[in-house]
């Protein structure tokens, strides 16, 4: 099941280049050369000279749907997505960020990419585990048939298992690290809306200062805002610069929407998302 | 002294909301405890709200709504109710005991219902005693020279 980049990225630079060349869109999302090899950055290739400047390694684990929404509306793009971004694009298409017909997906079959700061293989542990796009129109590679994926949500039993108390004492530990750099926010798909509420100062949500009080109202109310929608793609983690596990919130409250509604966020185009949605026979036990 | 708890009551102008007022017309007690605010809606209610409100010191917080199907707008409620069992979820999964958070559906008739659910409830956050995880310490006030 082992991966060629290299194929990948002559691929990936090929349809990037006919799209523009073709003049059916306008921008094409990818990777690009960062300082070196192991910092892959986001690139956006406007022209069918800028192609050239396109790389696709094990590290290039940026979310580029975060940057869908940053164009004007109607703008066409091509997007390369991996499994996870995929499932973003898709739940932009159901909030009716981004319109399907303006954009071409690249779809990139993928496993075994690396976290560029410590270099682990990304996994189910942290992210859907997905290998094949949900949502392409033309898949550059095989798709991939590995061993089936363990459950996303196995990580959390641990933190189920544990007293109310100590679970308390786990997350203010790990919230009080944060230095409120917005970094989450910035890498998050699903984060765009401006402004902000942490940034609001009538009504004044929370403290903006990075104290213990301000971080809870911060990443309580993050959770909430994306519960349903979160895609799982673990980009929060990574960007994270103090390391604190917000991909284990977000996959509780993932899993706990799919029980409670029995939806999962970003699978189906058609879908409307969990929380602006609504079923008269939703039963009041999800309230005890 | 015994702990007195502060609960937060948000209730619904349109069921709830009268349904207190049912009580209190009926002379019903209940205790003293409950400070209650007056929403349009129950979906009017953002889960800022509730985690805020822990924050600045409530021992517990009762939202009030009209039953399923009932609501003034027709479909108020049915998001509220998906919205707050999340908030409910994250609350317990932060380490929060979730018996602090409760909704109730109370309609404008059920004056008796809203008195007995704010009595239970008062004795369940009593029992609990103070909340202290959310609560922002603020420092004393200056003593004057």
């Amino acid at each position: 099941m082992s991966i060629n980049f290299k194929h990948i990225e002559d691929k990936l630079k090929t349809e990037a280049k006919k799209l523009l060349e073709q003049g059916k869109v306008s921008i094409v999302l990818a990777y690009g050369k960062g300082y070196d090899d192991h910092h892959p950055m986001p690139y956006v290739a406007r022209n069918a000279a800028d192609v050239g400047n396109i790389v696709f390694n094990e590290f290039c684990t940026a979310n580029l749907a975060r940057y869908l929404v940053r164009y004007p509306r109607g703008t066409k793009i091509a997007i390369a997505v991996k499994a996870a971004d995929s499932r973003a694009v898709i739940q932009l298409i159901q909030e009716d960020k981004i319109k399907r017909e303006n954009l071409v997906v690249l779809g990139i079959p993928v496993s075994g990419m690396k976290n560029s700061k410590t270099g682990e293989i990304i996994d189910s542990k942290t992210t859907c585990g997905l290998y094949n796009p949900v949502l392409y129109d033309i898949l550059l590679g095989k798709e991939v048939h590995g061993k089936s994926v363990i459950s996303p949500y196995d990580v959390l039993a641990e933190y189920e298992k544990m007293d109310k108390d100590a679970r308390w004492d786990f997350w203010k530990k790990e919230l009080d690290k944060c230095i409120r750099c917005y970094a989450c926010r910035k890498a998050c798909p699903m984060c765009y809306c401006d402004p902000c509420f942490i940034d609001q100062n009538k009504p004044k949500w929370g403290e903006k200062s990075p104290e213990s009080h301000g971080n809870l109202m911060y990443h309580l109310t993050r959770f909430h805002h994306l519960a349903g929608r979160c895609i799982d793609c673990g980009e929060c983690s990574r960007a994270c610069p103090v390391n604190i596990p917000l991909y284990l919130f977000h996959k509780k409250v993932a899993k706990e929407c799919e029980e409670m509604f029995g939806q999962v966020a970003g699978m189906k185009i058609e879908d409307k998302p969990t929380l602006v949605n609504f079923r008269v026979e939703d039963s009041d036990k999800i309230l005890e | 002294m015994e702990f007195e708890p502060k609960i937060l009551g948000i209730a619904c102008n349109w069921c709830t909301y009268t349904g207190a007022d049912l009580a209190g017309t009926t002379r019903l007690s209940y205790p003293q405890n409950l400070r209650v605010v007056r929403v349009m809606c129950s979906s009017r209610i953002n889960p800022s709200f509730i985690f805020r409100a822990f924050q600045l010191g409530a021992d517990g917080v009762l939202v009030g709504g009209c039953h399923p199907g009932d609501c003034h707008y027709n479909t108020g409620n049915l998001y509220a109710r998906r919205r707050l069992a999340v908030t409910k979820k994250i609350l317990e999964f932060a380490g929060i005991e979730p018996e602090r958070f409760r909704v109730e559906w109370i309609s404008a008739s059920e004056g008796n219902k809203f008195a007995e659910v704010v009595r239970e409830f008062t004795e369940q956050v009593r029992n609990l005693g103070p909340q202290t995880k959310f609560k922002i310490e603020r420092e004393p006030m200056p003593e004057k020279i």
